[in-house]
């Protein structure tokens, strides 16, 4: 499915903003928050420096409005520039050297025995991603789970598709071992 | 047991691709920051400019030779015979199309800026929608906007 195209109504909302509608902007932050806040999330790996990297990034966009070409493909351009902001966000977190803390949904049911199991996975999962170089984990999440194509990874990374691949494939063996490894533990 | 990796692969898919929820209270603090007009600088900026100036001061000793840190007039020039409109935009200008207008003589586009020393990166934005870098500089190779535009360094001595 990739970025795609929604309806014509992002183009409409970019050009109200264009002509002074402010308020317009609430509409596409509001439609796009839940979907870049997940790659945001999975991507730093914590929960308040995702919404930070996701507020700049709306915030950069919006300011930068005259430098989308295509209002149609607004999301693709905004998803471009939260990859980027999640580079700065990332590097930063790692000379940090913050603890990979899991999604806080994730925390509020740990005390509960049902869900004792699913939890384990999401953790071994969340701890498995936050091992992964950081470029083989955007890699990773753009292919899969944003179901983006190669062809516009390529373009929002900068990156060539060659080498997207082997960072997917690099990727997927090296989660499939740190998950057994975690079985083990 | 482990299952097979593809499987493995796949449920760590479907893990991920579970719907995240993020505080509905961001767009508020979007919209917040967005209208709120915008501060030419901090608070804290002030004070570090003058320690980089005080810094300058003592490591170039003015006193002790000609030496001036100051704007300077830099003129822009785009050849787009065919253009109804063109101005310049970049990081000296907040890329705000309305602040540096171009003007036109028989299809060679102007405009003067005063630039202080420091790396620029700036467009030309043709008709309010097409973007164009500057084909007499050098790009800038990893624009985060993903539009082309170009980058201009102004030296501190006599640029």
């Amino acid at each position: 499915m990739g970025i795609e195209r929604v309806e014509s109504s992002d183009a409409e909302l970019v050009r109200r903003i264009r002509t002074g509608d402010i308020g317009a902007y609430g509409a596409l932050v509001s439609r796009y928050r839940d979907r870049l806040g997940r790659y945001a999330l999975h991507m730093l790996g914590d929960r308040e420096d995702a919404e930070e990297a996701l507020q700049d990034s709306f915030v950069r966009a919006y300011r930068s409005l005259a430098r989308c070409d295509d209002p149609a493909r607004f999301g693709a351009w905004l998803y471009g520039i939260l990859v980027n902001r999640c580079r700065t966000s990332g590097a930063r977190a790692a000379r940090r050297r913050r603890m990979f803390v899991r999604d806080a949904d994730a925390l509020h049911g740990a005390a509960r025995a049902d869900q004792s199991d699913r939890l384990e996975w999401t953790d071994a999962v969340d701890r498995a991603l936050a091992r992964l170089a950081p470029e083989s984990r955007e890699a990773f999440l753009l292919k899969h789970v944003e179901d983006l194509e190669y062809e516009e990874i390529a373009e929002l990374t900068g990156a060539g598709v060659s080498a997207l691949k082997m960072r997917v494939k690099r990727a997927r063996e090296q989660l499939q071992r740190y998950l057994r490894e975690a079985e083990h533990v | 047991m482990f299952e097979h990796e593809d499987d493995v692969v796949q449920r760590v898919i479907e893990q991920l691709r579970r719907p995240v929820a993020i505080d509905p209270a961001l767009d508020a603090r979007v919209m917040e920051v967005i209208a709120a007009p915008r501060p030419p600088t901090r608070a804290i900026w002030p004070w570090l400019a003058a320690a980089a100036v005080l810094v300058s001061l003592i490591m170039w000793r003015p006193w002790s030779r000609s030496f001036r840190v100051e704007a300077a007039a830099f003129q822009f020039v785009l050849v787009a015979p065919h253009a109804n409109s063109v101005s310049l935009v970049g990081d000296f200008n907040d890329w705000d199309p309305k602040r540096s207008p171009m003007r036109t003589a028989n299809g060679i586009w102007a405009t003067v800026v005063q630039l202080a020393p420091g790396r620029y990166r700036y467009a030309f934005l043709v008709n309010g929608v097409e973007w164009r870098a500057d084909p007499g500089a050098p790009a800038v190779p990893d624009d985060e906007f993903g539009t082309p535009s170009s980058v201009v360094t102004v030296g501190g001595r006599g640029s």
